[in-house]
């Protein structure tokens, strides 16, 4: 199926009629109205909090170790299974916003440990001995790692009595309503949870940031991730800053799914794994494997394009799907046209 | 091997009625499975053609093995151009072949410009763009994201020479041939007929591979393996081998999709486009022996006969259906650990969780068993299993 | 090793023996009571040591000793694995035979990371910068204590002041000369007792091979140095003494004063 038939049929689809121009144009001015895109552009921010979550801790380790995890879909799956797990715990029926909110914190501590210890437990076990082998060996073994995470999940959360392929709707039930409601101002609305996700984004982004140019460890990183050898040379263990950085990938991956549990178009489920893994991969392709500014920047575009597709989806075009094929369309074309992404630097990753 | 395929249906038959009869029954797939194993099998030989062979991770082949699957569905259901649901499988069949290798054609020539990690993004992302596309095109079906079911025709896809109507028969549990009395004495169900059938067609494409890669095409794919760089410093254009190797590859994961169909009569963007799927011919080529074109269908057989034992509905035979016949309540009612019994515990950790054991064992796989099942015998042994085999029990012999 | 001998006869008398215990190479010498003060001890002792990468055997048993204090140059022509030598030592790439001693420490074995803990530095062929960091940045990663790393960004800016006017440009975009001048400067904030130099004039002008030569003769002044160097004037006036190296073997060694650059002896080693 060629890229004119998929193009052919996609306007097959718009609202039939021969008036197809005029209505484009109509939409277009609609989309290009400042409260609409106000409201888009705010969306795609919030999305690409998200994206820039699910995606920094892969992003790190590929930069340090040229290891592209493909288990990092599940350890993110994992972190909203455990956030939530705190959350329903911690969090009553009865407790106010601030106790949940504080449940929140809690419930990102506890899933950021686990997974980080469970990352390094990775790191040391499995990966190590294979770093000298060729990528695709990289790729198979952490695809295993992948499906056994996801069964485990599968046997502990059917333990329980819970459907592992639908969304575990009691961790949704303890957001506190601040999130769930709407702030308004000029036309523009926006919910209390994608003004929560854009400051856990913003949080997470400059932590990175710090931790990348402002510690000792992320010097090592940085320098590692260009010529390990060398670093070890100057009496670095580069063994011990892999693991470090593995866990705190891993790490951020927990934490993002538990912000990804509180929200309704995500949730905790067992296919959250997939679900996640696939977008991390186009943030972090589009924005160069390896750079955390790309990953960033990525992530901004990503966000946009989904929440500008989502709003022509609605009101246009009528194909389900289109949000996501675009996205897809995003890395495909990326990697066409610059294949080593945004800010890739050419030789990462068997160019 | 094509033998121990050719007897199995036989021997199986045979056993289930011995004295083993629930032994058998639990432990040895059904032919139905059997079935299912040739196809994927099929699929998962044609990954591995690419994948094994060139060292070019194709995340993004089940494109191919659901372009091959939606041909036919569609095809069958006369929403394909030109063609109305009255025609021949055998045509359909190539149809779809000839589909996913145009369509390997287009991603492979932009794809292959790229290598390691890149390439198997960007297959993946054609994929996935495709998968999505299906999942919510209404013209495939009234609920894509149901996939198709073949409605168009109600009789069964036949499989043989065209032309010769004694040699075609139909495939499918329901609407498969059925034989009786061939040569006398031999009964076949319509499952039977049907693996023999598709049988048939995965040995043509195997011994196509295979040929494929004992030819010097199949030797220059392996250099560039080994080495890119000294095979095109050689002068080779690596690109077009690369090339060539993946649009045959695509259409034999066609002709695996168009049999799936064939064979289940209908098709879902999850079984069919998703990445996973991909996934599975992956897993099984890395236990069967990666870059061995045999390996894979050992993979899958071995995968196949472990889900079905460790299956949730037990209608294989399977575990606990076999431990609740034979072993006894009580055993079973045995508290293990706060109110859990044996046959709980089975329940809860064994059935419908054959993921995590073939799991655990591919991470095995690729630690310390890189080159699968079938590469390692062929390292100890030294040649191929059915050269090296013989060779072995004769020294045995005369030593 | 007897008092009169010359390192010329260090490969005869010595290194044999301790092919096979390892350690009597440094017995000896310490047991053998008058020779030079230096001489009781070596810093570095390489004996036996054969390397591969995957198949191919570079080193087939290489044999020296560096003392605390000296310069020594190890020669050769390219190919013959003067690199793979200092590799060696580093255990960047560890040796399946032989043994590699730091004063009087076992190398062998060991993590790279411990290797250089211990006082190794390692000032590559070809520079190897961390391209996207800046030159400060450059030096920082090499300082082992960070409290240290504002004397040592000092130190390391007195000795090249070209490098103190880049402090903040990123090192790949230096020039080839700007880039050695960091590396050797890494080098020098390392804390380094033994300075492992691999080819510090290839390819740079002349005028630059003088500042870098000027900058490894005042280094040497308180280092130990094991000095790979394929420009010939450049490395007898800097070494004290020399190996050469073929084969992945010591194919001769002396003192740097009783050779010219012009001589025949060391000609014919190094020539294609």
């Amino acid at each position: 199926m060629s890229a004119g038939v998929a193009l052919a049929s996609l306007a097959s689809l718009a609202p039939a009629g021969p008036s197809i121009p005029l209505q484009f144009a109509d939409a277009l001015i609609e989309f290009l109205s400042p409260t609409t895109l106000v409201d888009v552009i705010l969306r795609g921010i919030a999305e690409a909090s998200l994206y820039v979550m699910i995606a920094a801790g892969l992003t790190l380790v590929f930069g340090l170790m040229g290891v592209l995890n493909f288990a990092h879909g599940s350890l993110t799956m994992l972190g909203a299974y455990l956030g939530g797990l705190v959350l329903v715990v911690a969090v009553a029926q009865s407790t106010g916003g601030v106790g949940r909110l504080l449940a929140f914190g809690v419930a990102v501590v506890v899933a950021f440990g686990a997974l980080a210890a469970l990352g390094g437990g990775i790191e040391v076990g499995l990966v190590r001995p294979i770093y000298d082998r060729p990528p695709l060996y990289q790729i198979l073994l952490t695809f295993g790692v992948t499906l056994v995470l996801d069964e485990l999940a599968r046997i502990v959360v059917l333990f329980y009595g819970l459907q592992p392929t639908t969304v575990w709707q009691d961790v949704l039930g303890t957001k506190p309503v601040v999130l769930a409601e709407s702030v308004g101002a000029a036309g523009v609305s926006v919910s209390g949870l994608e003004l929560f996700q854009i400051l856990f984004g913003v949080a997470t982004v400059v932590g990175v940031h710090l931790f990348l140019t402002r510690t000792r460890y992320g010097l090592y990183v940085r320098a590692g991730g260009e010529d390990s050898e060398m670093l070890s040379a100057l009496g670095v263990d580069v063994n011990r800053v892999f693991t470090v950085v593995f866990a705190l990938g891993t790490g951020i991956a927990g934490a993002a799914g538990v912000l990804l549990a509180w929200d309704p178009s995500w949730g905790a489920s067992v296919p959250l794994a997939a679900e996640t893994l696939l977008p991390a991969f186009v943030v972090v392709i589009v924005g160069g494997l390896g750079t955390f500014r790309g990953t960033v920047v990525a992530a901004l575009i990503v966000g946009l394009v989904d929440s500008s597709m989502t709003w022509w989806f609605q009101n246009f075009v009528d194909f389900t799907g289109l949000p996501e094929m675009v996205v897809f369309l995003v890395l495909v074309i990326t990697l066409i046209v610059k294949p080593q992404g945004l800010y890739g630097v050419s030789e990462v990753g068997g160019h | 091997m094509v033998l121990a395929f050719a007897l199995y249906p036989g021997v199986y038959a045979l056993l289930a009625d011995s004295g083993l009869s629930t032994e058998v029954v639990a432990v040895l797939p059904r032919i139905e499975t059997l079935v299912v194993v040739l196809f994927f099998g099929l699929f998962a030989m044609s990954f591995d053609f690419i994948s094994g062979y060139t060292g070019y991770l194709s995340f993004g082949h089940a494109a191919f093995y659901g372009t091959g699957a939606y041909v036919v569905a569609l095809g069958a259901n006369g929403k394909l151009p030109a063609l109305g649901p009255e025609t021949p499988f055998m045509l359909l069949l190539v149809l779809a072949g000839v589909a996913a290798a145009v369509l390997a054609l287009a991603i492979g020539s932009v794809s292959f410009r790229l290598s390691g990690v890149y390439f198997a993004m960007i297959t993946l992302g054609f994929s996935q763009v495709l998968y999505v596309f299906v999942r919510d095109w209404d013209f495939v079906s009234s609920a894509p994201r149901d996939g198709v079911a073949v409605t168009g025709t109600l009789e069964g896809f036949r499989i043989g020479v065209p032309g010769v109507d004694g040699l075609n028969v139909a495939i499918g549990q329901l609407t498969g041939d059925s034989i009786e009395g061939l040569f006398g004495f031999i009964n076949l169900s319509p499952t039977e007929v049907s693996f023999y059938a598709i049988g048939a067609v995965v040995l043509v494409c195997y011994l196509a591979m295979q040929r494929l890669v004992h030819s010097p095409f199949g030797r220059t794919l392996i250099a560039i393996r080994e080495n890119e760089e000294r095979a095109r410093a050689i002068g080779y254009n690596t690109y077009a081998y690369k090339l060539g190797a993946f649009v045959a590859s695509g259409f034999f994961a066609g002709i695996a999709g168009a049999l799936f169909v064939g064979f289940r009569r209908s098709v879902t963007p999850e079984n069919g486009f998703y990445f996973l799927v991909a996934g599975d011919a992956l897993l099984v080529s890395i236990i069967g022996g990666f870059g061995t074109l045999a390996g894979p269908l050992y993979g899958e057989l071995f995968d196949a006969s472990v889900r079905e034992f460790l299956s949730k509905e037990g209608g294989g035979g399977g575990l606990l259906p076999y431990l609740r016949a034979n072993v006894g309540d009580a055993t079973l009612a045995t508290e293990l650990y706060n109110g859990l019994t044996v046959a709980e515990a089975i329940d809860t950790f064994l059935n419908g969780h054959a993921a995590l054991y073939v799991g655990l064992l591919f991470v095995l796989f690729v630690l310390y068993v890189p080159n699968g099942l079938l590469g390692t015998a062929r390292d100890r042994m030294d040649g191929t299993l059915a050269k090296a085999v013989p060779r072995r029990v004769r020294r045995w012999f005369d030593g | 090793m007897s008092s009169d001998a010359g390192p010329d006869s260090n490969s005869d008398a010595s290194v044999d023996p301790s092919q096979d215990t390892g350690e009597s190479a440094a017995d000896q010498s310490s047991g053998d009571g008058p020779s030079s003060e230096e001489r009781d001890e070596p810093l570095l002792s390489l004996s036996g040591v054969e390397t591969y990468y995957g198949d191919s055997h570079v080193l087939e048993g290489v044999d020296l000793d560096v003392y605390e204090g000296e310069v020594v140059a190890l020669m050769g022509r390219n190919g013959v694995g003067k690199t793979t030598t200092l590799r060696s030592v580093l255990q960047l790439t560890p040796p399946r035979e032989g043994s590699v001693r730091y004063r009087g420490e076992e190398l062998v074995g060991r993590d790279t990371h411990e290797v250089a803990a211990r006082g190794l530095g390692w000032i590559p062929e070809d520079r190897r910068m961390f391209g996207q960091l800046t030159v400060e940045e450059n030096v920082r990663v090499a300082v082992p204590d960070a409290d240290d790393a504002d004397a040592a960004l000092e130190l390391a800016f007195e000795t090249f002041p070209d490098l103190r006017e880049r402090r903040e440009a990123k090192a790949g975009d230096l020039s080839g000369g700007q880039q050695q001048m960091l590396s050797i400067a890494r080098g020098l904030v390392g804390d380094n007792d033994l300075l492992l130099v691999d080819e510090p004039s290839e390819g740079l002008a002349p005028l630059i091979v003088e500042a870098v030569a000027e900058a490894l003769t005042e280094a040497a002044s308180d280092t130990t140095m094991l000095l790979v160097e394929q420009n010939l004037p450049l490395a007898l006036d800097v070494a004290d003494r020399f190996y050469v190296l073929d084969h992945g073997t010591v194919v001769d060694e002396g003192d740097t004063d009783a050779v010219s650059a012009e001589g025949e002896r060391l000609r014919r080693y190094l020539s294609a």
